[in-house]
């Protein structure tokens, strides 16, 4: 099994404003876009849910075959979706309001900073390398 | 596994419909389709087709309430292992469906119909159907069998008659229901499933499938009871067969009968539901799907496995609790569901288990659940390898196109397009963030881009062309950023295979490439402007601000607040122009066949280009057009032939993909990428077409290039003016407009008014004459410097040239209509005509001097007439020499006091330049050359100035003289320099200042510099300041004859001469001694006459003395070496000459040396008055006033 993850987040109009795939996976050409697919169907979901409860992390809310989807929901709405571990999730959350401070941003627009892109990829590969499953 | 499964699915009878003989699929689809419409039968209306044999099992029939239900299947179904367990998989029942016009022979069909529903053990009740039968098979009144004919008539009939012929079906199925029931309470029957092995059984399980034989034959009969409409025997018998399960520990058989039991309760509680009904489901069917999955048996699990009894348990409750408000357990549920498909044996399980969640999350509102469900599907086709899957997987992705938001146009419905472009219109340019956020909402481009890649996949596959082409544009055109130049080159490929199999003039909704947007709507040109006509004024056009140039003008205040939106007119028949920028960011040649505008309003005829844009470029191309009929006209975008079929691009379309790319939303601003400008937001004005009007086009004879004139030079130049419309010019008015208008001097409007109307076609020619101004000093000095093409295109950038501004109309209209209603009148139009005067510098005029020459006349026997200088160098033009125009001095008069205007000429140019001088001779002031009034012309030989050189022009001002000294001029003198009289200036001094300044105007002004440059350039040197300075100081040299004129002359005749000193009669006599005429002889005593002319209009009384001098300058007449003796008088003559009358003194010379004698007379005026002392510029009244006359060579022969 390999160790890999996609990570998303999304923008309160469900557009992905930044995408990150970390860790190797060994993908097969057609299977390689089906952790997205998952995830942007997972977002029917959140969207039911995020109104109905107070929590940020809604973990495992959906899955199909071996990929399970968690999720945290800030609080302007705009998810990142990914399985998860709660520190991984408000760090990455930290970093992202640090960039929507960035006046430059518009919000709703794409994350195109390498340097956002490098921190979310350090902090992934903290939380996930030591597992041995298959995450989206 | 079943597709369409639901918890009342297993009250359902299962009915065959089987297309017997050849039925057309669309009629067999029609009766497909009024069979659907009895899907329930109630009970009541059975009755009277039922006739019960024997005591019903069913003792709780509600006949008042209770229906059958049908399931119809088309074409059949292969039997299923499972139908034992579940007696509603069984077809129970057969239809055959016949059209009798294709199938004549009905005995044959019905061999065909039972033969088809032989195969089925199962069926109890089969009926043939034959529809539309023809006369001849009406009247076969043979008896066949389950043979029903359908005699032809309306359609409400023939439903009745399907509705009873259902109601017979029905009351048979039901007494066969009875009789199964009957049958098997009394003799047990075995009951098997798959699940039971198959192999020989062991005595023990002989004996567990005894004791379980009573559970499901009881169940059986439940499922009976259900189909046959009674729920509540349905209920008791399960209710046993669920102890008896129990007890046997047959889960299979107890889930079954469990499921059964929900079903009783619902068809019992007639579609009712309350909570409570609710929750009993959801209790019953959770312990279902517990069953089903106890049931499952390590062992035989390679070969069948309940867990598809399970996931279709999971299913019904899912699309019972199918609500918004049970989202959650509902998703649940299927999460599950989707989770057993790992477990799914067989493919088509699968993909049936896919489709039904796909459909629950449909249903739920969960739109990308369901897309992403039916893209499995699809991958589930897709493995499959053949057309017809693969036509299934492309019709299951178009389903997902919305939620992914990758729509084909074609599916979108019309209004919302429409609904778009209304609102788009209004302002396009200033759409709010949000709204460009929710245009590009759940924009997930590497989803959309595997959705599209598999929507090409499978229509390639599928052998649709349109599908794939379709798919293939939206692919290249939304997410070319994101393909590799390879995988766009592929695109393109797939694109011109796909319009291969494609006819020719397909036409597709999506739009593949170029980007097309609006680059700009020129407005109309300066040649073509619509001015309003205003048709109360004589000015029609004034007050209305014409169409263009010009946007906002202050002065058009008030008149339209509406600047933002910008109205343009387009006339019928009139070519227009739109430009478009086309892009091509993709990394292959792209060659558009044919683009066009797509005009809305079909009022415009649209000229079709072909374009050929290389990689990642962009272009500017202009499309016309011409409108055709009046009203407005709709441009929404362009008509694009590219990759072989026809699609419209909207300029909106791309409007707003720029505005996203602006907002970064999307990947990318596909005109930037190719290097064009930032976004410019164009918006395509509100265009109206009014009826035609003329139309004046103009053209410069000679060529429209620029007309290079040199400084001062005067040109004719011919400006043709053709009317181009179909409508007459009626009006017409010719100003001026720029700068330099005084440039033009004249314009011949009358050739142009004296034309109208101008018909259509017709053409008119105006000559305009144009002078070239001067060109500034700073404006030379540059000019000098450069050559003369640099300071050519100077001017013309400088726009410094005049344009004619021509207002014309067309006619009126009829006269009530102006009435009326003012804004019927058409409008009239501006033609600007530029006239592009290149002006380079010329001939320059370095300075002016005056200088003076003297020139000694030589004494002879004719004498020059004193009293009007300018008479005869006139006369002797006239007379002698036309054509030798050089300036003649008159040997006898000589020139004292001769004065030239010297003119230094420059000519920095590189041309050669001819300089003719000529000056106007006024002849008004002589009483005795009354014939002659007018001005005449009296000119030189021409100078050439060579290219970078100076010259010196000359011009003798010998013919300016006034004919006589006059006080009243001469009073100005007296004030400019200063003397003591001219110190009480008054009014009429002043006033004679005028005059005499006028006089010296009219001096200048009779010179005229003219120039002549190659063959067609000529013009005038205005050099009169110049002039004027030069001439300044001695003006009054120049101007006023001395006071007292001297003459000498022979006087060897002497008597006539004195009696005579008229022109004519000198002549007579200087013929007959032409020969000594200018001789002196030495030795011999020589008569002189000394001539004093009064030049002043009073007598003036002097005392006059002659003198002569040898070559020496030593006095010849006195002293101790005289060498003339005389005879006379030579000093002291008192004289008195009468105003402008002459007075001769004679005198005899004897010269004893030959050679060269100067006489000169001089006389003292006595009495001077004022004007002799101002004239001689006297400083004091009693200064003696002297008079000299100018020196007159005497040539003495001989001998000494």
């Amino acid at each position: 099994m390999t160790t890999a993850a996609c990570f998303i987040i999304a923008s309160r109009s469900d557009i992905p404003i930044y995408e990150a795939e970390v860790g190797s996976a060994a993908k097969r050409e057609d299977a390689a876009q089906l952790p997205q697919f998952i995830l942007q169907a997972a977002l029917d979901i959140v969207q039911d849910l995020a109104w109905t409860t107070s929590a940020m992390i809604l973990k495992t809310i959906d899955k199909f075959n071996d990929l399970v989807v968690s999720v945290y929901v800030t609080d302007d709405h705009i998810l990142n979706i990914d399985d998860g571990i709660k520190s991984f999730f408000q760090e990455v959350h930290e970093l992202y309001i640090k960039s929507l401070l960035n006046p430059l941003y518009l919000p709703g627009s794409r994350i195109t900073s390498s340097h956002f892109d490098t921190k979310v990829g350090a902090l992934a590969r903290n939380f996930f390398c030591s597992r041995t499953q298959y995450r989206a | 596994m079943e597709p369409d499964v639901s918890i009342e699915t297993s009250c359902m009878i299962r009915i065959a419909v089987l297309p017997i003989g050849d039925v057309p699929s669309t009629l067999l689809r029609d009766y497909h389709s009024m069979l659907l419409r009895h899907c329930t039968i109630p009970l009541s209306t059975i009755s009277s087709f039922y006739t019960e044999h024997q005591k019903s099992p069913f003792a709780h029939q509600p006949w008042e309430t209770g229906s059958l239900r049908f399931k119809f299947v088309l074409g059949g179904a292969p039997p299923s292992p499972w139908e034992d367990f579940q007696p509603h998989r069984k077809i129970l029942g057969v239809i055959g469906i016949c059209h009798c016009p294709s199938s004549p022979d009905l005995d044959l069909v019905i061999d065909q119909f039972n033969a088809a529903w032989r195969g089925c053990s199962s069926v109890l009740v089969q009926r043939c159907f034959a529809f539309s039968p023809g006369d001849s098979q009406l009247e076969d009144t043979k008896k066949r069998e389950n043979l029903v004919l359908f005699p032809p008539s309306d359609r409400p009939a023939q439903e009745l008659h399907l509705q009873t012929m259902m109601q017979d079906i029905s009351a048979s199925l039901l007494m066969e229901f009875e009789k199964w029931v009957l049958q098997a309470e009394s003799a047990g029957t075995i009951l098997k499933t798959p699940l039971d092995s198959q192999a020989t059984l062991s005595s023990e399980e002989v004996i567990k499938a005894k004791k379980r034989r009573l559970a499901r034959a009881q169940k059986t009969i439940g499922d009976y009871c259900l189909l046959a409409g009674s729920p509540v025997d349905a209920n008791a018998h399960y209710s046993t067969a669920l102890e008896l399960a129990r007890l046997t520990a047959d889960y299979f058989w107890y889930a079954g009968a469990l499921e059964g039991s929900v079903c009783a309760l619902l068809v019992d509680r007639m579609g009712q539901k309350d909570i409570a009904i609710e929750d009993e489901v959801r209790y019953r069917y959770n312990s279902v799907i517990v069953h089903y999955r106890k049931s499952f048996i390590q062992e035989n699990a390679q070969r069948v496995s309940p867990l598809t009894f399970e996931l279709e348990a999971t299913l019904k409750l899912a699309r019972f609790l199918c609500r918004r408000e049970l989202a959650k357990e509902v998703a649940e549920l299927l999460t599950s569901a989707a989770d057993g498909a790992k477990s799914l044996i067989d493919a088509s399980d699968k993909l049936i288990l896919f489709v039904e969640i796909a459909r629950l999350f449909g249903t739920l509102g969960y739109q990308r659940k369901a897309a992403f469900f039916s893209r499995q599907v699809a991958q589930l086709y897709l493995q499959q390898e053949n057309r017809f899957a693969a036509i299934s997987a492309m019709q299951v992705l178009a389903m997902t196109t919305k939620a992914y938001r990758v729509q084909s146009r074609t599916s979108i419905s019309k209004q919302s397009l429409s609904d778009e472009t209304e609102t788009g219109h209004v302002d396009s340019g200033k759409m709010h963030h949000q709204s460009v956020v929710s245009l590009f909402e759940s924009q997930w481009s590497t989803l959309q881009m595997v959705v599209l890649r598999e929507i090409l996949l499978s229509a390639v596959r599928a052998g649709d062309p349109l599908a794939a082409w379709s798919a293939a544009a939206r692919l290249l055109r939304s997410y070319y950023p994101l393909i590799t130049p390879a995988g766009q080159n592929g695109l393109a490929r797939a694109l011109t295979n796909s319009a291969e199999r494609l006819p020719s003039g397909t036409r597709c909704a999506d739009p593949a490439l170029p980007f097309i947007r609006l680059y700009s709507f020129p407005l109309h040109p300066s040649q073509m402007d619509i001015v309003k006509r205003n048709p109360a004024r004589e000015d029609w056009w004034a007050g209305s601000a014409p169409s263009g140039p010009f946007i906002y003008t202050p002065f058009s205040k008030g008149e339209s607040n509406d600047n933002s939106k910008q109205e343009l007119i387009w006339i019928v028949g009139e070519p227009v122009q739109v430009f478009v920028e086309l892009a091509n960011p993709c990394g292959f040649d792209l060659s558009v066949d044919s683009i066009y505008l797509s005009v809305q309003s079909g009022n415009f005829d649209a000229f079709p280009l072909s374009v050929d844009l290389p990689p990642n470029s962009s272009q500017v191309i202009t499309l016309s057009g011409i409108p055709t009929s009046i009203g407005p006209v709709v441009i929404r975008g362009c008509t694009v032939h590219c990759f072989g079929v026809i699609t419209e691009h909207r300029f909106k379309d791309v409007d707003n993909l720029l505005l996203g790319a602006a907002q970064g939303l999307v990947l990318s601003d596909p005109f930037r990428c190719c290097g064009s400008p930032r976004l410019r937001s164009v918006s395509v004005p509100s265009i109206s077409v009014i009826p035609p009007l003329p139309l004046l086009v103009s053209h410069v004879v000679g060529g429209d290039g620029a007309i290079i004139l040199y400084e001062g030079e005067i040109r004719d130049v011919w400006i043709n003016l053709a009317n181009a419309g179909t409508v007459p010019i009626e009006q017409v008015h010719i100003s001026l407009s720029g700068k330099n208008q005084d440039s033009v001097i004249s314009i011949a409007y009358e050739n142009l008014k004296s034309a109208l109307p101008l018909k259509p076609g017709a053409e008119v020619t105006i000559p305009v004459t144009l002078k070239g101004w001067r060109l500034f000093l700073g404006e030379s000095d540059t000019a000098a410097g450069k050559n003369a093409f640099g300071s050519m295109g100077r001017t013309l950038k400088d726009g410094s040239s005049p344009s004619l501004l021509i207002h014309y109309a067309g006619p009126l209209g009829d006269a009530q209509d102006i009435e009326t209603n003012k804004s019927s009148v058409p409008p009239g139009r501006r033609l600007i005509v530029p006239l592009q005067i290149c002006v380079l510098q010329g001939l320059s005029f370095v300075k002016a001097r005056l200088l003076s020459m003297e020139i000694p006349a030589h004494v002879g026997e004719s004498p020059s007439s004193l009293a009007n200088m300018d008479s005869k160098p006139f006369g002797e033009a006239v007379g002698y020499s036309k054509i030798d125009r050089l300036v003649k001095i008159d040997p006898f008069r000589g020139s004292w006091g001769l004065r030239f205007l010297e003119l230094e000429l420059s000519n920095p140019t590189d041309v050669v330049f001819d300089i003719s001088v000529s000056v106007q001779l006024e002849k008004s002031g002589n009483e005795d050359n009354l014939s002659v009034d007018c001005a005449a012309e009296y000119g030189y030989p021409k100078t050439r100035i060579d290219r970078d050189h100076f010259a010196r022009v000359l011009i003798p001002l010998e013919h300016f003289k006034l004919p006589f000294l006059d006080g009243s001029i001469f009073s100005k003198d007296l004030q400019s320099d200063g003397s003591t009289a001219g110190r009480n200036s008054n009014f009429s001094e002043r006033n004679t200042k005028a005059e005499l300044n006028a006089s010296i105007k009219n001096l200048i002004s009779r010179i005229k510099v003219q120039w002549q440059s190659g063959r067609n350039s000529s013009g005038e040197l205005n050099c009169k300041d110049a002039i004027q300075a030069a001439l300044q100081s001695s003006v009054m040299d120049v101007l006023l004859p001395d006071p007292l004129t001297f003459g000498f002359r022979l006087a060897r005749n002497g008597s006539e001469n004195a009696a005579k000193l008229d022109l004519p009669k000198e002549s007579d006599t200087s013929i007959h001694h032409i020969a000594s005429k200018n001789s002196v002889i030495a030795h011999e005593m020589t008569p002189f006459e000394v001539l004093v002319r009064n030049n002043t209009k009073e007598t003036i009384k002097m005392n006059l003395s002659v003198t002569c001098r040898d070559v020496a300058g030593a006095n010849s007449i006195e002293g101790a070496k005289a060498t003339v003796i005389w005879a006379g008088v030579l000093s002291g003559i008192t004289m008195e000459v009468p105003p402008l009358e002459e007075t001769k003194h004679g005198f005899s010379l004897y010269f004893l040396v030959p050679g060269e004698y100067t006489l000169v007379a001089a006389a003292v005026i006595d009495d001077a008055n004022d004007v002799l002392r101002a004239r001689a510029k006297s400083e004091s009244s009693d200064e003696p006033i002297f008079c000299r006359g100018p020196p007159f060579h005497v040539h003495v022969n001989g001998t000494a």
